[in-house]
């Protein structure tokens, strides 16, 4: 229960200083809009048939709008001296990584919330109430992933001296095998391909989420202490 | 029961003059990379006793409060903390200790009220909102407990760092240079919120100020490039021989 207890206390104090400043939301959602009609307007002029690519450009735009958001993430602690705040009660340390990784989580589905209806009017998408679900869920279980490894790795950067390029750099290798499959969940679900495929790709998706889990829950004691 | 506590007493370390040890370091070095900046430290404070470490800038006080703290790994040599060793029942040990840092350890986006809600939330304090109402009166922030700490001066930010690090009522307090941004006003409120906690509170506190670290102290350390330069009873000091024994073993550098 103590262990709930401070899990929730690190989201609301995440969720509750973001209302303040609002400044990675704002960051992230300004980011992934522009990135959006940008893509739409340059690609809808040379091709008829947006579904085909459109899977592509949207995790494009969301790829590069986690890591506005997460590179904020631990920067925020670290330069405001809080991290030894952090590391100095007795919370077991992977129970922080949970903390920090279902604010993010959060973060980044908000953001989305916003961003996918204008993606669907942009791309001109029309899909049923079913398939939109699967749309979103497919985002959701991304997202899941995109956070964990998001959390634990730009814990790695606060660490490093370059840790603004730290993150980018150990990202993008990291969650191509995520960001592969996203793209084919979500292309398939925008041209009307089989659904078997797309659950194919959904459930890589969240055998890809539970590793990296496993791997941060591991890990995350070691990653976190200097 | 006096049999059983007699047996009880008999697994605790005992200090030469009889008091229980709170903090044990022996043969402590630390090295960042190839830079040596502890050096074999060892000594032991006893439960209840208060130490003032001084030093000049870099000597590695904060360093060694780091390790005590377990914020820092020792590179040699072993620590205990109330009977434990951080790097192996570090949860259990981070329970009984209260940091005052360089840094406030505080959110500046939050205000002072949900600051301590947050760290009573992760020490899980009982009857968290009394025990906040109480001490914010004591740090005299109880009109500014909504306000954001980014608005705050470095001497509420402080005060409330004082509140911060005692909220859950640690039995051993590390406190780095906690005069900082105080004015004298402050400086008093934070003296006797010591003193109301100074039994069976064990302290060590870094300070840069001879005068005050010698009145609170029960034992005074001068850290020198990473040595223990000088350990002492405070009963066999006073403050001109200090200044004295400082100045010597200081020389030359700073
Ligand atoms: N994380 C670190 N990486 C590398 N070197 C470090 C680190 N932390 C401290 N040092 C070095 O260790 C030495 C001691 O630093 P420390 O902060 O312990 O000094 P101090 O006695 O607290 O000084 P001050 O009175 O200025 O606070 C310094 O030379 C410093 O450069
Ligand atoms: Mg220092």
């Amino acid at each position: 229960m103590a262990a709930g207890k401070q899990v929730f206390a690190i989201v609301k104090k995440d969720v509750l200083a973001e209302l303040r400043t609002k400044e990675m939301v704002i960051a992230m959602l300004l980011f992934v809009i522009l990135a959006m009609v940008v893509f739409s307007q340059a690609f809808g002029v040379i091709l008829n048939d947006l579904d085909r690519v459109g899977g592509g450009l949207l995790w494009v735009a969301f790829l590069f709008m986690s890591m506005l958001g997460l590179n904020r993430s631990f920067v925020h602690e670290k330069d405001e001296g809080c991290l030894e705040g952090l590391l100095m009660s007795p919370i077991d340390r992977p129970l922080i990584f949970f903390g920090k990784m279902l604010g993010n989580l959060l973060f980044l589905s908000i953001v989305e919330l916003f961003a996918v209806p204008i993606f669907f009017v942009l791309f001109r998408l029309e899909l049923g109430a079913s398939m939109a679900g699967i749309f979103l869920a497919t985002i959701f279980l991304s997202n899941v992933g995109i956070a964990s490894v998001g959390t634990l790795l730009s814990t790695i950067s606060i660490n490093t001296k370059t840790r603004d390029l730290m993150l980018p750099i150990l990202f993008l290798p990291v969650i191509i095998p995520l960001l592969i499959a996203a793209v084919s969940a979500t292309g398939g679900i925008m041209s009307g391909e089989e659904l078997t495929e797309v659950y194919r790709s959904m459930r890589f998706i969240a055998v890809y989420d539970i590793i990296f889990l496993l791997v941060a829950y591991a890990l995350y004691d070691y990653v976190i202490s200097e | 029961m006096p049999k059983q506590m007699a047996e009880l007493l008999k697994h605790e370390k005992q200090s030469p003059t009889g008091a229980q040890t709170e903090i044990e370091v022996a043969g402590l070095s630390k090295y960042f990379g190839k830079r040596k900046v502890l050096t074999k430290i060892s000594f032991e404070l006893e439960k209840g006793g208060f130490l003032s470490l001084f030093g000049p800038n870099g000597a590695g006080k904060t360093t060694l409060v780091k390790i005590l703290s377990t914020l820092v790994a020792p590179s040699e040599g072993t620590v205990s903390v109330a009977g434990l060793d951080p790097y192996k029942n570090s949860a259990a040990i981070r329970a009984k200790i209260g940091l005052i840092s360089h840094s406030p350890l505080l959110y500046l986006d939050l205000s002072a009220e949900e600051n301590l809600k947050f760290y009573g939330a992760m020490y899980g304090v009982d009857n968290l909102d009394a025990r906040i109402d109480e001490l914010l009166e004591q740090v005299e922030l109880d009109h500014r407990r909504y306000d954001l700490v980014r608005t705050f001066s470095k001497g509420m930010t402080q005060r409330l760092a004082i509140a911060r690090a005692l909220l859950h009522r640690p039995s051993v307090l590390f406190l780095d240079e906690p005069h900082t941004g105080l004015d004298p006003h402050a400086v008093d409120i934070f003296e006797s919120l010591l003193d109301t906690i100074r039994q069976d509170h064990t302290f060590v506190m870094i300070t840069h100020n001879i005068e005050r670290g010698l009145a609170l102290c029960s034992k005074a350390m001068i850290l020198y490039n990473g040595q223990i330069a000088f350990y002492q009873n405070k009963a066999d000091l006073d403050k001109d021989m200090f200044n004295e024994i400082y100045r010597q073993k200081v020389k030359g550098e700073h």
